[in-house]
Formats: structure tokens, sequence, C-alpha cells
């Protein structure tokens, strides 16, 4: 200030001031009129401005104008404001040589002296020159002011009214203890005492102010509590945590309680699993409980700002916590109605996720989780046991009788498979242990439990409990194949070696099906007459004694006597009218553990084939043994040398017709003979053979015996589809039997004749001889012996009435369901009858007389 | 001062005069000009408005006057 340019403009200032007039009208009336001294004004002048040298506002020009913008504009003058503006704007663009360089103290002082002039003006409060602080809690602010600094220059009030102001280098600070002790004032809750609610929230307990609001079903802050917004947005954030874990420790503690009544093995581990984790998470709550009791000092100025753990803090040691929670809120919801294998599987699929955390978490809960599972699984296929409570594995076992333990003894559940588990996987684990029991229960063979512990070695496990676990499915797979190889390679040894599989396929097929053919072949020949009485006539025990000699006079006794014993004979229930070659049957009895593969219904169909070709056969047979009678001999070629040349034609062609006849049917008989055993019971055999030595399991072999049988009953027609074929093969067989009866009938009466035509012939001994030979098996013709020529032609007259048409009807109706049948051959698309078609119209014989029909 | 000089000067004052006036602050052109002269000098316009106020206003009574300036002056 010693500068007297200053000085001089100082003086004029003051001269021009106490020289203006008065601007408002005083209402003062003792306002002094006289004018104040100069000199003292000017001395008083120069100590104000000596007293503050730097200005308490930073000289922002914008800011500036600005305010004074918005001081116009909230007088309402906003015309003002905008000319106002203008004028700034005009203003601050003068620059250069003679324009005012501090624009900016140009304007401050503008606006102070307007403000103090309107302050003068109304009268009131004063202390607004730095910009307006309000004057709220000033009280307050005052004493800790007084405690803090210890300066009084505040003594000095004007209406009630602090000058803060004037202690221009702490406003900030001024400013930001205003602001907290606003807030302390709105909210009515500190902060330390929400986090603290919020921790017992999120163990599940209501706090003083935080409580879990059944409407709305999760922890709120009632209204009557006053925070501010963003305050109670974050606390309802973060109680989304407490009423996870309600839900999660609602689970937990409800499994615990019904202890495995419904819950199952799976179940409680689910449970157990998920009680660690939420021990972690308490462990995790009383850390943040212990911060939250430490003030930590604020880092400026000795102000502590509460406690160590704000509101956000724990917001962000939260995070993880949550995301924990959510995932284990969520496997609850889905896991409550489920169990066993199922709860396993929906687990499985939640922990397809990427990241690791959650995976990490996921694979720890499973591994409990899944641990009575496993244990299951490894029991069941390396023991056979199957300990199950819950019904929680995805086998089931059910008691059945012996025969049908493989069948029908273990089921898979689907719905307890987990997901982890593949259907292939689960199919072998199934027959593995199907295996063992099988072994033990129809086999009572204990060498399996030595397999096992080869497997598990060979697989690199351990025969104890808990030696796998979840995440190693890779583990239990090996160890399930290596088990299923050798239990199964085990159980094929038992099969064929101890019951000789094999031979017993072979006897039936040689009994059953009639592959011993000496041995049909003299069993037929015995027993025929007694199979022509009726069924309930026959004794069962003396065909048992045919049965044997038949066996003992053909090669097969040389067979095995325990598969000999095996073979019985017996007869179906019969009605009334039956004959015995309707109700007589071969049965062979196949012992304990190989009636898995021969069944009840498995022999019933083994019995239905052998009806069929025993029936085949026997036709046949009658053929054959009317041939026998048929054939051309010295009897019946000399019969016809005494009779008269129209009737020896006639019975020449009856003959002959007889004999045209027995041929077709003899071809079409020992065709379809030759067809059944060649293409189809031979053919069949040696498939299954194969198939057999390559089975690898019980499974493999039933499917290839299975097979085995369904090929030759579709062959042998008497499949579902060929019905109608079959029909007329049995209406043909029929006709057959008719025309062996009538050709036998005929060819007798021929003999008769020539016996009686030779008694009257030959002459002397010979004749005698003859006769003596002969009339005792004429004996019961009577007394025709001695007639001449016509009653030989009258005979042969009454022969052929009799017997011509019949045999023609016999003929027609061969023919026409040959035809037939030969005709619907080809339309058996099903099955390969090529063969059986070439064998029996090999020169198309039929089927150009069928198309000439 | 050159004219130019002279010009943007009277301009500016001009402008400063409007923008008091729009305030409403009762400053004449000259002594508005004076105390444009003395912000520019680099005194505290917070002490000038002080001075104005203080000598526009009804005398002070010396005492109050001295006392004021002895608060003042506790500024540090």
């Amino acid at each position: 200030m010693g500068d007297q340019e200053v000085l001089d403009l100082v003086k004029e200032l003051v001269t021009r001031l106490l020289n203006s007039p008065p601007t408002t009208p005083t209402q003062n009336p003792n306002c002094n009129p006289s004018k104040p001294d100069p000199t003292q004004a000017l001395r008083y002048a120069i100590r104000i401005l000596s007293s503050r040298l730097t200005p308490s506002i930073s000289p922002d020009e914008a800011a500036m104008a600005e305010s004074i913008k918005r001081r116009l504009a909230l007088q309402g003058k906003s015309s003002q404001a905008l000319a106002f503006a203008d004028l700034y704007a005009k203003f601050a663009s003068k620059t250069g040589p003679g324009s005012i360089n501090n624009k900016w103290a140009v304007l401050y002082l503008l606006k102070v002296v307007c403000e103090d002039r309107k302050g003068k003006d109304s009268g009131c409060r004063v202390g607004s020159i730095s910009g307006g602080l309000p004057d709220l809690g000033a009280g307050r602010c005052e004493e800790n002011e007084k405690e803090k600094r210890g300066v009084n220059h505040e003594k000095e009030w004007r209406s009630g009214v602090v000058l803060v102001s004037k202690d221009s280098a702490h406003r900030r600070d001024l400013a930001f203890r205003e602001f907290r002790g606003l807030l302390k004032e709105e909210s009515g809750v500190s902060e330390d005492v929400l986090v603290r609610n919020l921790l017992y929230a999120c163990r599940g307990i209501d706090g003083s102010y935080m409580k879990f609001d059944a409407k709305v079903d999760g922890y709120v802050l009632p209204e009557s509590v006053k925070v501010p917004r963003s305050t109670r947005v974050m606390v309802h954030k973060l109680g989304e945590l407490g009423w996870l874990f309600r839900k999660v420790e609602g689970y937990v503690s409800g499994s615990t309680r019904f202890l495995g009544d419904e819950v199952g093995t799976v179940g409680q581990a689910f449970g157990a699993a998920l009680h660690d984790e939420l021990t972690e998470y308490h462990k995790l709550l009383a850390v943040l409980n212990e911060h939250a009791m430490n003030p930590i000092p604020f880092l400026t100025d000795g102000v502590s700002l509460g406690n160590y753990l704000s509101l956000r803090r724990l917001s962000v040691w939260l995070v993880e916590p949550l995301v924990k929670m959510k995932l284990m809120a969520v496997m609850v919801d889905s896991c409550k109605v489920l169990k066993g294998g199922a709860m396993a599987g929906a687990i499985h699929m939640h922990a397809q996720h990427g990241d690791p955390l959650v995976h990490e978490f996921m694979r720890r809960l499973l591994r409990r989780v899944c641990s009575p599972l496993f244990e299951m699984v490894r029991s069941w296929v390396l023991e056979g046991e199957l300990e199950d409570r819950y019904a929680e594995f995805f086998i089931v076992g059910q008691p059945v009788n012996v025969e049908s333990l493989w069948m029908e003894g273990y089921k898979l559940h689907t719905p307890m498979l987990p997901s982890f588990i593949s259907k292939s996987l689960a199919q072998r684990i199934l027959r593995t242990g199907k295996s063992i029991n099988f072994l033990r229960v129809c086999c009572e063979d204990r060498g399996w439990a030595d397999a096992a512990t080869e497997a598990t070695a060979a697989a690199g496990t351990t025969t104890e409990r808990g030696g796998l676990g979840y995440g190693e499915t890779d583990a239990l797979e090996l160890m399930v194949v290596e088990a299923a190889k050798r239990v199964d390679k085990h159980l094929m040894e038992v099969i064929y070696e101890r019951y000789k599989f094999k031979e017993h396929c072979l006897a039936i097929k040689r009994y059953l099906l009639l592959g011993q053919g000496d041995f049909v072949q003299y069993l037929m020949d015995k027993v025929r007459p007694e199979l022509s009485e009726p069924a309930n006539t026959i004794s069962t025990f003396k065909l048992a004694g045919l049965l044997e000699t038949a066996v003992r006079s053909s090669n097969a006794q040389y067979d095995d006597r325990h598969i000999l014993d095996r073979l019985r004979v017996k007869m179906m229930p019969h009605n009334k009218g039956d004959r015995g070659w309707d109700v007589f049957s071969l049965e062979y009895e196949a012992g304990v553990p190989l009636n898995t593969v021969f069944t009840e219904s498995v022999m019933a169909r083994y019995l239905r084939i052998f009806n069929f070709l025993w029936k085949l056969r026997r036709v046949e047979h009658a053929l054959i043994g009317t041939w026998k009678t048929m054939k051309p001999n010295c009897i019946t070629s000399h019969s016809f040398t005494k009779l008269q040349h129209a009737v020896k034609m006639r019975l020449l062609s009856t003959s002959r017709r007889c004999q045209v006849l027995w041929n077709k049917m003899n071809h079409f008989v020992s065709n379809l003979q030759y067809y059944i055993m060649f293409e189809v019971l031979e053919v069949s055999w040696s498939n299954f053979s194969t198939e057999m030595e390559a089975a690898k399991d019980l499974d493999d072999l039933l499917a290839a015996h299975e097979k085995y049988l369904h090929s030759i009953v579709e062959k042998s027609l008497l499949g579902e589809r060929s019905k109608t074929l079959y029909g007329t093969l049995f209406v043909l067989f029929d006709l057959m039997l008719r025309f062996r009866s009538l050709a036998d009938r005929l060819y007798e009466r021929i003999h008769e004749l020539q016996t009686r035509s030779m008694a009257s012939s030959l002459p002397s001994q010979q004749k005698n001889a003859q006769a003596k030979r002969l009339t005792t098996k004429s004996l019961e013709t009577g007394s025709l012996v001695a007639d001449g020529k016509k009653a030989l032609t009258k005979q042969t007259d009454e022969i052929l009435s009799l017997m011509g048409p019949e045999l023609d009807e016999i003929g027609r109706k061969y023919s026409i369901l040959l035809n037939g049948f030969i005709s619907e051959l080809p339309m058996q698309q099903h099955i390969d009858l090529k063969f059986l078609l070439f064998r029996l119209d090999f020169t198309e014989f039929y089927s150009r007389s069928g198309a000439n029909l | 001062m050159d004219s130019e000089a002279a010009r943007t000067a009277r301009e500016s004052l001009e402008l400063a005069f409007h923008m008091s006036n729009m305030l409403d602050t009762g400053l004449d052109r000259q002594t508005l000009s004076v105390l444009i002269a003395l912000c520019d000098l680099g005194l505290n316009p917070e002490s000038l408005a002080a001075v104005v106020k203080e000598l526009r206003s009804d005398p002070p009574s010396s005492s109050s006057a001295s006392a004021f300036a002895s608060s003042s002056s506790n500024v540090s």
C-alpha cells in the first residue's frame, strides 16, 4: 500500500463516497445529518483495506458471473439476468490494453456492494458474504468450533447471527461439518447400528431396526426409521442375503430333524454339506462382526467417521457369500422334492457352470452328496449287495422265484438315475450285480469274490468304502467295466462247464426237435399203435417204458445218463375224443440255473415246434407205411389175371390213381421234411452255435437263444403271420392221413380178392399149402373162398364203387389245397421260403397248373 | 494511452456501469471508475466493498468503528 497512486485513488474514493447523496431513504430519524470527518474516514478506510489482503473466495470469474445471474433470476428479474449475461459476455470479451484485467474483482465488488445494500435494507442476516451457507445447527457447530478452536472472535453477534464466514480459511471444513451434522439429523439411525443390524439379519436374526417381514418376505427397515434413500436401498440389497440364509437354514434344519424318514441318505448328505457351508459362512460373519465393533480413526483432521465397517465395505465383503448363498438357495428349491439319484442328477445339472468359484463350490458339494450313491454302486458291483432303505438307488430288486431271477429280479429305475451316469454304464452296472446275485443264488458259486478284488485292483481303486467319489465317473466306469468283464467271464465259465449248457442245448435239439432220426423212428414205430387209442386210455408209464426202449435201441443210448434222465414223456391235458397223437409230447427238464434260459414260455415254444414236427413225422411215417402195402408184388399182380378185362382195367386204373396220388403226397411231405430239417433246423443251429461261442454274458446268450427259437418258429410256418398257411398245412396232413387209411383199405381188399382168386385158381399142393396159409388170414372173410369169377367181379365192383369216388375226392381236394399252399408261399414276405418253394415246385408244375386253374 | 486503449477502457467502464445499475449498487460512474482502478491494482474487492458500505452508511460512531477495526485486524 505504499503506492502513491493507490493512496490517491483511495482518497478520491472516500471523498466521493462521503459526498455522494444517500441512495436509500433512511428511516432512522436519529440519522446524524452532520458530514463525517473525511480524514477519519480515510484512516478508517485504509485500515479496512489493509486488514484483508486476500479474498476469501477463489477468483473464478465465470462462477461469479453465474452467481450474480442466479441471484438476479431468483429475485424474479429474469430479463435482467439475461441482460446481465449479455453484458458480462461483452465485458469479458474486452481484452488488451486499457481493459480491466481483474474482471473478477470488479464483478465480485459489484455483487458484494449489491448484497450489502440489500442486506442493509432488509436489516437481517448479513452472513451471506461468502456465499450463503445456511445457519442450521449453528449452535452445535458453534460449540464444536469453540471447543476445537478456542478462538472467540465470534463474540460479536449481530441479531443472533454468527458471522462464521469471517473465518475465511476454514470455510470448506466448516461446510463439511455442517453437512455431516445435517445428515445426522436426517438419519434417525446411525450407520454402525445399521451395519450391526445387517449382520444380524445375515444370520437370520431380527435386529432392532431390521425385521423379517413375512408379508413382503424379506428383511426390511420399517418405514418409521428415517434413513436416506440410498442407505435404504443398500440395506435392502444386503437384506437379500438374510432371506437366502433363512431359506437354506430352514432346509438344513428340516432335513436333520426328519432324520432320514423322508429324505434318504443322499438328502442327508446334501443337508450335511450345506450345513458345513453355512458354518463357513458363520465364521465369516463372526469376523465381520468383530470388525464392526472396532472404530478406526478417519484419516483427516482427527475426526472419526464411525466404525471401520461402513455399509459399503460390508457390501463388498458380502459379495462372495451372496453368490454362494444364492446357489445354495437355488439348489434347495430344486431339490426339495427329489431324493436319491434324482437329487444328485439335479444338483449335477446346476454344476454345469463356467465360473470357477461356482464350479469349485459345486464340486465340493457334489462330492459329498454323491458319496452314498457311489457307495451303493460299489457294493452292488463288487458284492451284489443292494442296501437301499430309502429307494434312492437306480436299481430295484424284487423278490421273485429262482428261475426268473435273471429276467425279473433286478431292474433299472430310471427316475433315480443321476445324469452323470450314462445309460449304458447303468446297464453294465445292473448286469454285473445281477450276475453276482445269479451266481450266488442259482449256481451256488463263490468264485466271483476273487473276480471282484481283481477287478478293483485292475481299476486302481480299493474295495474299501469311499474309494470313489463324484467327478471320478471315469474311474467308476473303469471299475465297473473290469468287474463286469471278470464276473461275466466267470459266469460263462460256470454255465458252460459246470452246467454244460451247450450239451443241453444239443440234447434238446436232438430229442425235442427230432434231430436224432433213428431214435425218432424207433419211437414212432413203438408208440404208434398205442397212440391210436383214445387219449384217456393211454398210460404214461407204458409210454415211458416205450421211450426207454427206443432210446436203448438207437444211438441215443450212448448219450450221457444225466441228459437222458431229463427226457420224459408228457401227456398234455386232453379233451374228450382226442386221440393219443394229439396229446403226446416229449419234455426236457433243464434244471435250476439253466431254466433262466429255458423258461416256461421257452419250453412251451419248444413244445409247439415238437408237436408240429411230430405230426409231420407221423404223416411221413404213414405214407411210408402205405408205400409198403402199395408196392407192386406178385399178389397184386396175380389178382388181375383172373378177372375180366374191363374190371381189371378199372382196378388197374384205380390203383394207378392211388399210386399217383401217393407220389404227390410223398413228394410234398418229404420235401417239406427236408426243408425243415436242413434249411430251418440245421441252419439256425449253426448260427446259434457261433453266437453261443461269441457270447460274453448271459444277456447275450439269452438273446442268441431267443433269436434261434424265433427263426425256427417263423421258418416252419408256425409264426403269427403264417397262420393261414399253417392251417392249410394241417388240412393237408389230415387229408394225407385219410388217404393213407383209404389206400390201406383198398389194398387190403385187393389182397383179399387176390387170396380168394389164388385160392380158387392155384392148383394142387401149392395151392393147398397156400390156401392153408391163406385161410388163416382170410378166415374172417368168410365163405367166399370158393367163389367163382362172378363173385370176384362183384366184389371188385363193390370195392371200386366205394373207394373210387373217395379216392377221386381226396385227390381233388388235395390238388386244390396244394395249389393254394404253393401259391401262398411267395406271399410270406417276412421269411425266406424260396427254398421250400424251390423244392416243392422245381419244375413249376404247380404254378403253371395253378395259373391254368 | 492510445485511442484504442482509451476506447476499450471507456467501453468497459460503460459495461461495468450498466451491470452495476442492474445490480442496483447505487454507485455512480466516477466512484465506480475509482473502484475499478483500485481493483485492478490488486486490492481486495471485499475490503473495498466494506469501505463502500461503511462510508456510505450512516456515519458510524467512532467506538463501533474502532471496535470493528480491531476485530477485523485480528484476521490472520
